[in-house]
């Protein structure tokens, strides 16, 4: 990687320079693609748009960043309760539903039930 | 620093300097079948535990209760290897593993860790046959069995059989952990770590399946149990085409049995006198007497020989062949065989009378009767004029735990197990360690060498050489033969020494030597003729262990010395008889065997040909793939990545969280004074000259 690649990606962190238009369609973009089964994108996108949304002066399009950003943080909160209650059923029964429970299973503990 | 030795094992001298490694470890490993797990598990990463010999019942108490150092690993004497003691270890959570001393002082008049009714589920006695006769109602063949062999634990269970390496653990506790007047002993402590992590869990079914699963979908499949399995050993008096399989024509035939395996609570450790040996040992000799007679004047039937590997679990190889002659897939099958007479522990009988034992509930018909009857009479008249004599119990017992019993699931036989007891078993140790010589009184004088131990003729030789006699005759008789012939038939009893001496003391004898092949002799730690008395635990057959079991060896060839006859092939016809005309390998098999070795060579090797078969003993629920059968034998040993055995000292827990806390403590000052250091470099490093700027 050279050094003009490592300025560029210096410079979509940091969402200073970059016009209003861009930073609301990559806030889009990023809460779209959520849809698809990757609630990490969701986590990224009120993660560094946070402070966009929230903290900065008010602009034209922070109104809808905004709703994209509470949209995002509503997504993730669903997946992450999901995934909580179907972790921990799994692990506390997997044993007990047997042949259920290891054709669930992609490794399978050794030498434990 | 890691040194990687020859071996590319990489030993760090400060290991060394921590950690004894105990060398000979002799573990209990998990085995399950269809429904249960049994024998012992240990954590992956191994169960420690502050040692303690157990010797009083104040240890006990200290152990279980009053120590202040749990967990403890129990060094237990012989004494307390008993059903309490270790149930009361089971259930308390004070105890990581227990290391038990395998010797005769203290050893208590009976130990058998087998269940009081063995095979109980797999035998013929249901609820549709013989109820009133099943699970051991009428007469309880091992009481004095105390089932520990089937119980679970969750620590590890080891043997201490090495008198130097039991030294060397009392040594260390000796000199660590030995209480002085009656005060606990202080920190640092001496502790042990066993390691005997089994992969299978649960039961057969479960761990079939996840085997299965992780054959199909897995990168790295991971096998966690494999079957019990190896070989049967069978010949006959007149060879049968082995390549004929089913219902052979004009055939009726005699079967003789006798069982190949035995276990013990732990890992391979089966010496099985009483109850194997002696029965493999008055077969063999049997075939011997009756032999050479058959040959000159054969009786109308065929005699069938037969040993059966892994009947301890449930009639692994009985059940193989009885499902083999249900399927046609035998050299014969059920209606070909005329009676069965099978040997079972015969070891004990010592100038008592030797029982025959039959079934009553297959005597109810009338012509099966008649023919036990004939049977029994045989036996009785061709015990006239030996010192044994033989009776039958007077009242309607089961069969005892034999393979006759498979037999008759499939169809009512007329059979005699013939066994030196009337109603339990006369063995105190059956199926354990100390089943070994000293059990069947096979003992030598001192001052004798190898070779004249070798041929030394014990008592215990010469009872058993009257029992084979016995034997020969009736099989003679029952397989229609002349009652004048009758006084030919007579045991060897310097083979019957021989045979005692290499299946009991030693089995790298020089007549074992004589009759195995010549590379077996040469081969190193792994050879079937390592030092001591062979194992009689069946294993998991050559797929996974190698060769072939030694014992399943030893008798193939040995019944291929006693029964076959020498041929000039040379090695190469040895191994492709096929090519020559005057062979043929559908009736015999050919064996390149040492030959017998003098003081100054070695001896001259050559071709026996003999009709001596080996056939699988799987159980057929692996064949079937009905795991959670209950009609036939299901039971898988467990796999495992490493056992061993390691001592150490430990130090207390305080220590041990101080350390901890002082290098935490050491982490977080050293990245508050670089901290402090970086924020202030500038003051602290400034030098009197300008540094040069560098172009960036």
């Amino acid at each position: 990687m050279d050094l003009s690649s490592v300025f560029f990606i210096g410079n979509i962190m940091n969402l200073e320079r970059i016009p209003n238009e861009e930073k609301l369609s990559l806030c889009r973009r990023y809460y779209l693609g959520g849809f698809a089964f990757l609630p990490f994108l969701w986590l990224v996108n009120v993660l560094w748009f946070f402070r966009e949304a929230f903290l900065k002066p008010t602009y034209t399009e922070q109104l809808q960043i905004k709703s994209y950003v509470k949209k995002s943080a509503l997504g993730l909160i669903v997946w992450v309760a999901v995934l909580t209650t179907w972790i921990t059923i799994f692990q506390h029964f997997r044993a007990q539903w047997g042949e259920v429970g290891d054709y669930l299973s992609f490794t399978i503990p050794l030498g434990t039930a | 620093m890691c040194v990687s030795s020859a071996a590319g094992v990489c030993s760090s001298s400060v290991e060394q300097k921590i950690y004894v490694e105990l060398n000979e470890t002799v573990p209990c490993v998990r085995l399950l079948n269809a429904t249960h797990q049994i024998g012992c598990q240990s954590s992956m990463s191994g169960d420690t535990g502050v040692l303690h010999v157990l010797e009083t019942q104040s240890d006990l108490d200290w152990i279980l209760s009053s120590g202040p150092h749990p967990p403890y690993m129990v060094i237990m004497e012989t004494a307390f290897f008993n059903r309490s003691v270790m149930m009361r270890m089971k259930n308390s959570s004070r105890v990581s593993g227990v290391a038990v001393i395998v010797s005769k002082t203290g050893l208590a008049q009976n130990f058998s860790p087998h269940t009081t009714c063995p095979n109980q589920n797999t035998d013929v006695y249901s609820e549709s046959y013989g109820s009133e006769l099943a699970n051991c109602n009428v007469t309880v063949w091992n009481p004095l069995g105390n089932g520990l062999s089937y119980e679970d634990f969750s620590f590890p269970v080891f043997a201490l059989k090495d008198e130097n390496q039991t030294q060397v653990i009392r040594k260390c506790y000796e000199d660590h952990n030995q209480r002085v007047n009656g005060s606990a002993p202080h920190y640092p402590l001496c502790a042990m770590q066993l390691f005997s992590h089994m992969h299978a869990v649960t039961d057969t079914v479960t761990c079939m399946r996840r085997t299965d699963l992780q054959n199909r979908f897995s990168i790295n499949p991971e096998v966690l149990c494999d079957p019990l399995s190896d070989f049967n050993v069978w010949t006959s008096t007149r060879p049968l085409n082995s390549s004929a399989k089913g219902h052979a024509a004009n055939e009726s035939v005699v079967i003789a049995a006798a069982r190949l395996d035995g276990r013990s609570f732990f890992w391979e450790q089966a010496p099985a006198a009483e109850g194997t040996v002696s029965g493999i040992i008055t077969l063999l000799a049997a075939i011997q007497a009756l032999y050479p007679v058959t040959q000159e004047a054969p009786p109308p039937r065929n005699i069938f020989f037969t040993f059966f590997q892994g009947e301890a679990f449930d009639y692994i190889g009985s059940s193989k062949m009885v499902y083999d002659m249900e399927k046609n897939d035998f050299v014969i099958d059920l209606k070909n065989v005329h009676s069965i007479l099978e040997i079972g522990q015969v070891g004990l009988h010592s100038g008592r009378s030797l029982w025959m034992h039959s079934d009553p509930v297959s005597r109810k018909n009338d012509s099966v009767n008649e023919a036990v009857s004939e049977m029994m009479n045989r036996m009785e008249s061709a015990a006239a004029g030996l010192s044994v004599s033989v009776g039958h119990p007077s009242f309607s017992q089961p069969l005892p735990p034999s393979s006759l019993q498979r037999f008759l699931r499939a169809g009512p036989i007329p059979g005699l197990v013939l066994a030196d007891h009337q109603k339990s078993f006369s063995n105190r140790y059956y199926e354990s360690m100390y089943d070994d010589a000293e059990n069947l009184n096979v003992t030598y004088p001192p001052g004798l060498t190898p070779d004249e131990q070798l041929v030394y003729e014990t008592d215990a030789a010469k009872s058993l050489a009257e029992v084979a006699t016995l034997v020969a005759r009736s099989l003679y008789l029952q397989a229609g033969g002349e009652n004048n012939s009758l006084s030919n038939i007579t045991a060897d009893p310097k083979t019957v020494a021989q045979l005692l001496y290499g299946f009991l003391v030693q089995k790298n004898n020089s007549w074992f030597r004589s009759l195995l092949p010549p590379e077996v002799s040469k081969k190193g730690v792994n050879s079937i003729l390592s030092p001591g008395p062979p194992q009689f635990y069946i294993g998991l057959g050559p797929r996974i262990h190698g060769p072939v079991h030694s014992v399943t060896r030893f008798v193939q060839y040995i019944l291929a010395n006693l029964t076959g006859t020498v041929t000039n092939l040379t090695e190469s016809q040895c191994q492709n008889p096929s090519e020559l005309s005057t062979e043929n390998k559908d009736l015999f098999s050919y064996f390149w065997v040492s030959g017998p070795a003098s003081v100054n060579s070695t001896g001259e090797p050559f071709c026996v040909r003999a009709s001596v078969r080996l056939s699988e003993a799987v159980s057929p629920a692996f064949e079937l793939l009905e795991y959670g059968s209950r009609n036939y034998s299901t039971w898988t040993e467990s796999r495992w990545k490493s056992i061993r055995a390691r001592i150490f000292l430990v130090a207390s827990r305080e220590l041990e969280m101080l350390t901890l806390g002082v290098g935490v403590a050491v982490l977080l000052l050293s990245l508050l004074v670089t901290y402090f250091i970086s924020s202030k470099a500038e003051l602290l490093f400034s030098s009197a000259r300008d540094t040069p700027t560098t172009a960036y």
